[in-house]
């Protein structure tokens, strides 16, 4: 038989082998399963996003259309000042609203009704005694050795748009009368912040061969000219990027706050690999990132506890290490270039202590084409990021 | 394509590069453009995953394969493989070494050149040339070995 007969029967004859294929179809069904979780879970991620946007954008029409409120102030109301007319002294019953300021606790709003009932004693033309701090059943008078008309100042529970003319309301308190009793833990002060944060992975990717090294360098990153390594035709995997960091944020004006800090992020991927014309499959890739983010924020909604707000930035990373592990073997390549990326997001932070708060911060991260080496970041630019950290007053 | 899986990698490797091959097919269903038939399309998906697989593998046998087998020569005749069966042939070629093996495979059993076996394997045509060479001897050497076996 001659070498092409050989050739031309064993071919014919396997070309009609057919034989069934044990447990394959299981193992099919399995992965296609686990891809599915995947794209629901990116379905999720990006409705999640919408979701907390489109809150936002609510909010913030809500905030626009709402009536402003001139005091917001607390459940006890100065009501009325009886006054009148005389040239004598006058004695002033503070006590019964030193005792209600007293039962909240707040001593210092004991101090802040002393000064405003000497200012509005002023006002009035009226000396005016102040001594009684301490809750009494009596309300404490100046002693008078002749009959005198009284100042008096007494805690009820009244409406304060019901007054009358001649009387006081607590409209007429210094405007940061109630404002300077509200603990303040949030408002315009530096915050440090330490954070981590998850990406989706939303991408396989289809990784299309290229004869050519694949980081082409580009104007804004340029990587090693030589690789000894090439991404090959499969499909990539790519694990969830992770990141640690410390932020520290300050006010710049109003509502507006300013970012920066320092980020690491760690990103693997698996895929196969040409390394030095060998092909490994399944090979993986690390690289460590440093970065320095830059941000603005703005507090939409800002209470005492609580805060929404949203926020735009960026971040520029250089990747300090890079190290691919095929086999038993592993090689190190520097990177050069940078990674330059554009981020906006929402926010709500929660203060739980007086000086310790609680921030998550999900976003969409968009990663420039900056010619680093294959990751989730080339492969899928636009992320959904969840951040989620401590944050500290300063 | 199990038969073409299990005659690159053998019959254990074989389901797994199976699985592996019909998920890409899924992938890229997309990207067949109806040049050519689709069993062929799909031929091509396989036969790459098998190398792959291959090459994890056996990267550093190569050379071994190649030095270890012996040069043989001598006919055959019809009548010998008429009487080996299918799945007996296809378990001798899957016992090839790799690096033969896959020579033999992508030249004599899935049509491609010297220089398109030579490119996929990293390896020179010539050099492809050999190993089909010596994959055919080693192979009709088994055949013998088996029909004698049988006789």
């Amino acid at each position: 038989m001659e070498r092409n007969d050989f050739d031309k029967m064993l071919r014919d004859r396997l070309e009609r082998v057919t034989e069934p294929a044990p447990d394959v179809w299981e193992g099919i069904d399995r992965e296609l399963t686990r891809r599915h979780r995947r794209i629901l879970f990116r379905r999720f991620s990006i409705g999640a996003v919408a979701a907390a946007a489109s809150l936002a954008v609510a909010l913030l029409v809500y905030r626009d259309l709402r009536p402003e409120r001139h005091v917001e102030a607390p459940v006890t109301t100065v009501a009325e000042v009886q006054q009148e007319s005389s040239s004598e002294p006058a004695a002033v019953e503070i006590a019964p609203i030193a005792e209600q300021i007293s039962r909240l606790g707040e001593d210092r709003l004991v101090a802040q009704a002393k000064t405003a009932h000497a200012a509005m004693a002023d006002q009035s033309g009226t000396p005016i005694s102040a001594e009684p701090v301490q809750p009494s059943e009596e309300p404490v008078k100046e002693p008078a050795a002749e009959p005198a008309e009284e100042t008096v100042v007494s805690v009820e529970p009244a409406n304060p748009v019901e007054n009358e003319d001649g009387k006081l309301s607590m409209e007429d308190l210094p405007e940061d009368f109630w404002r300077e009793d509200v603990p303040d833990t949030k408002a315009h002060t530096s915050t440090i912040s330490i954070l981590s944060n998850l990406t989706t992975v939303a991408s396989d990717g289809d990784l299309i061969y290229r004869a050519s090294p694949m980081h082409s360098s580009s104007q804004s990153g340029s990587r090693q000219a030589t690789s000894l390594v090439e991404p090959v035709s499969g499909t990539p995997k790519f694990f969830s990027p992770f990141s640690l960091g410390l932020q520290i944020e300050f006010p710049l004006a109003g509502s507006v706050y300013a970012s920066t800090g320092l980020t690491y992020s760690y990103l693997v991927s698996q895929y196969d690999m040409l390394v030095d014309k060998q092909l490994f499959e399944g090979s993986y890739n690390q690289l460590h990132y440093l970065g320095v983010p830059l941000s603005l924020s703005w507090h939409f909604v800002e209470s005492p506890s609580f805060a929404l707000y949203a926020s735009a930035g960026g971040a520029v990373e250089k990747c300090i290490y890079q190290r691919y592990v095929f086999g038993s073997n592993t090689l190190h390549e520097k990177v050069g270039g940078l990674q330059w990326s554009a981020r906006i997001g929402l926010g709500a932070e929660y203060w739980m202590a007086p000086r310790l708060g609680l921030y998550f911060d999900p976003s969409l991260v968009y990663f420039f084409d900056n010619g680093q080496p294959l990751s989730i970041r080339t492969q899928q630019p636009l992320q959904a990021r969840f951040e989620i950290g401590l944050r500290f007053k300063l | 394509m199990y038969p073409v899986c299990v005659r690159y990698l053998g019959r254990e490797d074989a389901k797994d590069v199976l699985q592996d091959g019909f998920l890409t097919v899924f992938d890229k269903i997309g990207t067949y453009k109806g040049e050519g038939s689709f069993e062929g399309w799909m031929r091509k998906i396989f036969v790459n995953a098998c190398l792959m697989r291959i090459r994890k593998g056996d990267v550093l046998r190569y050379s071994e394969d190649i030095s270890e087998s012996p040069e043989l020569g001598g006919t055959m005749d019809y009548g010998v493989m008429e009487q080996i069966g299918t799945k007996e042939i296809l378990d001798l070629v899957a016992q090839l070494p790799p690096g033969l093996r896959s020579a033999f495979n992508l030249f004599v059993l899935d049509g491609y050149s010297h220089a398109e076996v030579g490119e996929l394997l990293g390896i020179t045509e010539q050099s492809s040339r050999s190993q089909v060479s010596r994959a055919r001897s080693l192979l009709q050497e088994k055949i013998k070995k088996l029909y004698n076996g049988t006789k």
